[in-house]
């Protein structure tokens, strides 16, 4: 299993998460990126949860977006909410949870990923 | 009515703070970990069950009520058998580690369908008034408290108000904003079937609730405002919509003998008054209750007239209105309709 499977990678710079998203292209798994906000008190609520949820489920990446630290790419995505999940596949936008939902993002997750032979 | 059941009539605690410590900028309290809010709430006893933030404010919904948490200002709503008050020092005292003292405090609710299931503190206002005053700081010298009556024995309004010197000051700068608290009754039986679970419906609490919402025209009452819903097993019902820096919220306890529904939003005197027209006579179709009181507080007095405007159209009939005037709070004017079905 490699390093970053079953985690919650951080993307701190427009080139990190440019080589992050082009890896989940190539992979052809699952991503989901979590949008979140230092200041932002239902982003702390959900994160351990998230954290948990990356651990039992390695077929899918998980990426954390600080909205603060890339303005442009939370824009791109147009959140306005925190925290939001953005689920992409093949770099395209599948499906979104806005809020810190457990349930719905269990299953979300659920209905979208392809488990990697 | 029912012998006892599940209490829907809500507390509500809103505390405002201030401070100027530049380090903490402009997020304030929501920069609290989270530990120490689910230490707070573990005194109320309650959870989180899901929530959301935007630039203004963080808002949750908890497994029994609400909690809006701005940078300078908490508001807590919970129901059922909950200890409120014991929220406030671990509150001031969190807030104090952020630099922020509580300026004013403000506690109100209806009357308990079930009073005598109410623990301590809650077990009377007389007693409530007690732990608040022994439990809110000096410096909050200013105190009010005050029952609003109605015609109807079973609905009064029940209020209290402190704060400090500066927001005495502040009386002559009319607060834009206002609350809206609406308190609905015997509900519509078929309406509020709509808040109960289906076995094996394959949903979870989150999807379960977001079609509630939609079914129901709950997600139509303000369409611009994001909603964070959750459905209860076997029933039951919460919602807050966030929009800008405003906030709305709906709970619902659906089943017969103890129905009850709550609407509460924020408006501002700016606005248009036939949109709040609007936004209560959608709330109030929703569940097409025999009763309904509702809370208008404002430091004018023009907005409690667009209540009667909403809701008498509706085959209600107007049964009393009382105002009593609270420092910082500004006025709190109560109302209260009966259906004319019989």
């Amino acid at each position: 299993m490699a390093a970053e499977e079953g985690q919650v990678i951080g993307c701190h710079s427009v080139d990190e998460w440019k080589e992050h998203f082009n890896k989940g292209i190539e992979s052809k798994k699952l991503v989901v990126v979590d949008f979140t906000a230092s200041w932002c008190g239902p982003c702390r609520f959900i994160s351990p949860i998230l954290a948990e949820i990356a651990k039992k489920t390695p077929h899918v990446i998980f990426l954390k977006v600080d909205v603060d630290e890339l303005k442009e790419v939370a824009q791109e995505f147009n959140v306005e909410a925190m925290p939001t999940f953005v689920f992409l596949k093949e770099g395209k936008e599948v499906d979104r949870v806005v809020g810190a939902k457990k349930d719905d993002l269990h299953a979300t997750i659920t209905k979208h990923a392809t488990v990697t032979a | 009515m029912a012998v006892s059941g599940f209490e829907g009539f809500e507390k509500r605690l809103e505390l405002h703070f201030s401070g100027d410590d530049p380090v903490i900028g402009n997020m304030g309290l929501r920069l609290m970990d989270f530990e120490s809010l689910e230490k707070v709430l573990h005194a109320v006893q309650c959870t989180v069950v899901s929530a959301v933030g935007n630039q203004y404010f963080d808002s949750y919904v908890l497994s029994e009520s609400s909690l809006f948490v701005y940078p300078t200002k908490i508001i807590i709503k919970t129901c059922g058998t909950t200890q409120l008050l014991k929220s406030i020092r671990p509150l001031i005292h969190h807030a104090c580690t952020l630099g922020l003292m509580i300026c004013s405090c403000r506690y109100t609710r209806g009357n308990f369908i079930f009073p005598k299931a109410q623990p301590y503190p809650h077990t009377s206002f007389k007693e409530e008034i007690i732990f608040l005053e022994n439990n809110l700081p000096n410096n909050l010298y200013y105190r009010k408290a005050s029952v609003l009556p109605s015609k109807l024995s079973t609905h009064s309004w029940h209020v209290f108000s402190a704060c400090d010197e500066s927001h005495i000051l502040m009386q002559n700068m009319p607060d834009e904003l206002y609350t809206i608290e609406v308190c609905m009754t015997e509900l519509d039986r078929v309406l509020a079937g709509k808040f109960f679970r289906h076995p094996n419906d394959g949903k979870n609490g989150d999807s379960a609730g977001k079609e509630m919402s939609e079914i129901t025209g709950i997600g139509d009452i303000n369409p611009n405002a994001l909603i964070c819903d959750f459905a209860f097993d076997p029933c039951g019902y919460s919602m807050n919509g966030i929009a800008g820096d405003r906030y709305s919220t709906i709970h619902v306890t659906p089943e017969d003998g103890f129905s009850y529904a709550s609407f509460e939003c924020v408006g501002s005197i700016y606005d248009d008054p036939d949109n709040i027209v609007e936004v209560l006579k959608k709330a109030v179709q929703v569940f097409r209750p025999r009763t309904i009181s509702v809370s208008t507080t404002c430091t004018g007095h023009k907005v409690w007239k667009c209540v009667a405007k909403a809701i008498e159209p509706l085959g209600m009939k107007f049964r009393s209105c009382t105002m009593d005037e609270f420092p910082a709070t500004g006025s709190v004017v109560f109302q209260t309709f009966t259906s004319r079905r019989k």
